[in-house]
């Protein structure tokens, strides 16, 4: 049995704030990334990428887990909520991903002279934005409420599955992509100090641009909600 | 009635319908036939008998087949409605889940078997490792329905699922399809340490999804 009522979480009343943080860590990060940080010995400015595409990739893990939890919520609780979070953060993933996607190919221009190698890491990154663009067509073919978000949570808690695929994929495979640069196993992290830091405040901001969007979009999803509740009632 | 006599139920059920109505086994072996052909055609003999090459085709054919089946499978079930009745039974969502699985993996070991021999004559494949070779098919198909059954259970009623079962379905059995692959053409060029490596891989997948098809499916069926 379903909730009546869509009622908001308390999280969402800090929505306008959310907005507002993410803002101003993203301006921050701009002059961090492009003035502050040095260029890199090797590979010049074009390094700077990194900070856009490093983050855009924790976020799309870091959503993924999300539709992951929330699906888990979804099928415990049925709490309407819950789907709303899963499709929001669903969303947002993939946004992200292809961002990173992107970003990463033009990083990969000037530093491996192709746009896109059939490296492991790239192939299950797009094999992860294929199954999660999947997820959404999938909400967007059911009509029925309660059915949809129960198809859905399924699918994201298998499709989670490819996500730690992803990052150990670059581990244990055959890969031309660098190894991981700041999460690295029995090792302290490999940039230099003003860009591990740029990098770690990029991180910073996206993770609250993502938190800012999703606030903003479970609103909307809430509002969504609560018409089809009204129209069943 | 145990679960496994529940399960092997629904497998034998299925099997009987696809014995007295085989037009998805017969639709699943000439579409993998086929492939084969235009494959030799497209590429033509020296590259097509390349053993990276020919696995490659021979797997994306089962994939395509196996899609085939389970898609008639279900269309048979919701023609009868006689999905209702079995999920409507104790313990029969599990049942429909793990009969299905065990069906498809037998209707796929017969059109794999028949499309892996005729690709062996038609291409002129050196087979190095026969057991190994055996080995690698026996796992990748078992490795296969799993995934397959449970992504046509999730979109059992939802509106073009002929179209959103394979957009489904194929990302996440990229590691499956990667694995047979990389196993048959190490089976074919005589490397037995990769294609045994391969295989623990198609077992562990097959065990994942097996255990989480299991765990999830009472609710994946409406």
């Amino acid at each position: 049995m379903i909730e009546t009522t869509a009622s908001p979480l308390p999280a969402l009343r800090l929505r306008p704030w959310l907005g507002i943080v993410a803002t101003a860590l993203a301006m921050l990060v701009s002059w961090m990334g492009l003035l502050w940080a040095p260029t890199d010995a090797v590979q010049g400015d074009v390094y700077r990428v990194i900070y856009v595409h490093v983050p855009a990739a924790w976020l799309a893990y870091l959503a993924f887990a999300v539709v992951f939890l929330a699906s888990i919520g979804w099928l415990w609780t049925r709490r309407p909520w819950f789907d709303a979070l899963a499709v929001s953060s669903a969303e947002i993933g993939v946004l992200f991903t292809g961002l990173a996607i992107v970003a990463g190919s033009i990083w990969a221009k000037p530093t491996w002279g192709v746009w896109w190698t059939w490296d492991p890491r790239l192939v299950t990154t797009a094999i992860m934005f294929g199954m999660y663009v999947g997820y959404l067509l999938l909400r967007g073919l059911s009509t029925d409420f309660e059915r949809r978000a129960t198809r859905a949570a399924v699918l994201g808690i298998i499709a989670v599955v490819d996500v730690p695929i992803v990052h150990l994929s670059v581990l244990y495979m055959n890969s031309v992509h660098q190894l991981p640069t700041v999460l690295r196993v029995g090792g302290d992290p490999s940039l230099d100090s003003q860009m591990g830091m740029t990098l770690g405040f990029s991180v910073i901001a996206f993770t609250f641009v993502y938190f800012a969007l999703l606030a903003e979009r479970m609103e909307i999803e809430r509002r969504r909600q609560q018409r089809l509740l009204d129209v069943r009632a | 009635m145990r679960a496994l006599d529940r399960a092997l139920l629904v497998a034998r059920r299925e099997l009987d319908a696809e014995r007295r109505q085989p037009d998805g086994v017969a639709a699943a072996l000439t579409f993998a036939g086929l492939v084969v052909l235009l494959e030799s055609l497209a590429l033509g003999p020296g590259r097509a008998h390349d053993p990276d090459v020919a696995s490659a085709v021979f797997w994306i054919a089962i994939l395509f087949a196996a899609v085939l089946l389970v898609s008639r499978s279900f269309d048979r079930e919701l023609e009868d409605d006689a999905i209702d009745a079995i999920v409507a039974l104790e313990g029969g969502r599990d049942a429909l889940y793990a009969g299905k699985v065990l069906a498809l993996a037998a209707v796929i070991a017969i059109v794999a078997l028949a499309a892996g021999a005729f690709s062996i004559v038609l291409l002129d494949l050196d087979v190095r490792l026969a057991a190994h070779l055996v080995l690698v098919a026996i796992l990748g198909v078992v490795a296969l329905p799993p995934v397959v059954v449970l992504v046509s259970l999730i979109a059992l009623r939802v509106r073009a699922r002929v179209v959103i079962v394979p957009i489904l379905a194929f990302p996440l059995l990229a590691p499956q399809l990667l694995a047979a692959t990389a196993g048959t053409s190490a089976a074919l060029s005589g490397d037995a340490s990769a294609a045994l490596g391969w295989t623990g891989l198609l077992a562990s997948f097959a065990l994942v999804y097996g255990v989480l098809g299991l765990t999830i499916v009472p609710a994946a069926i409406e």
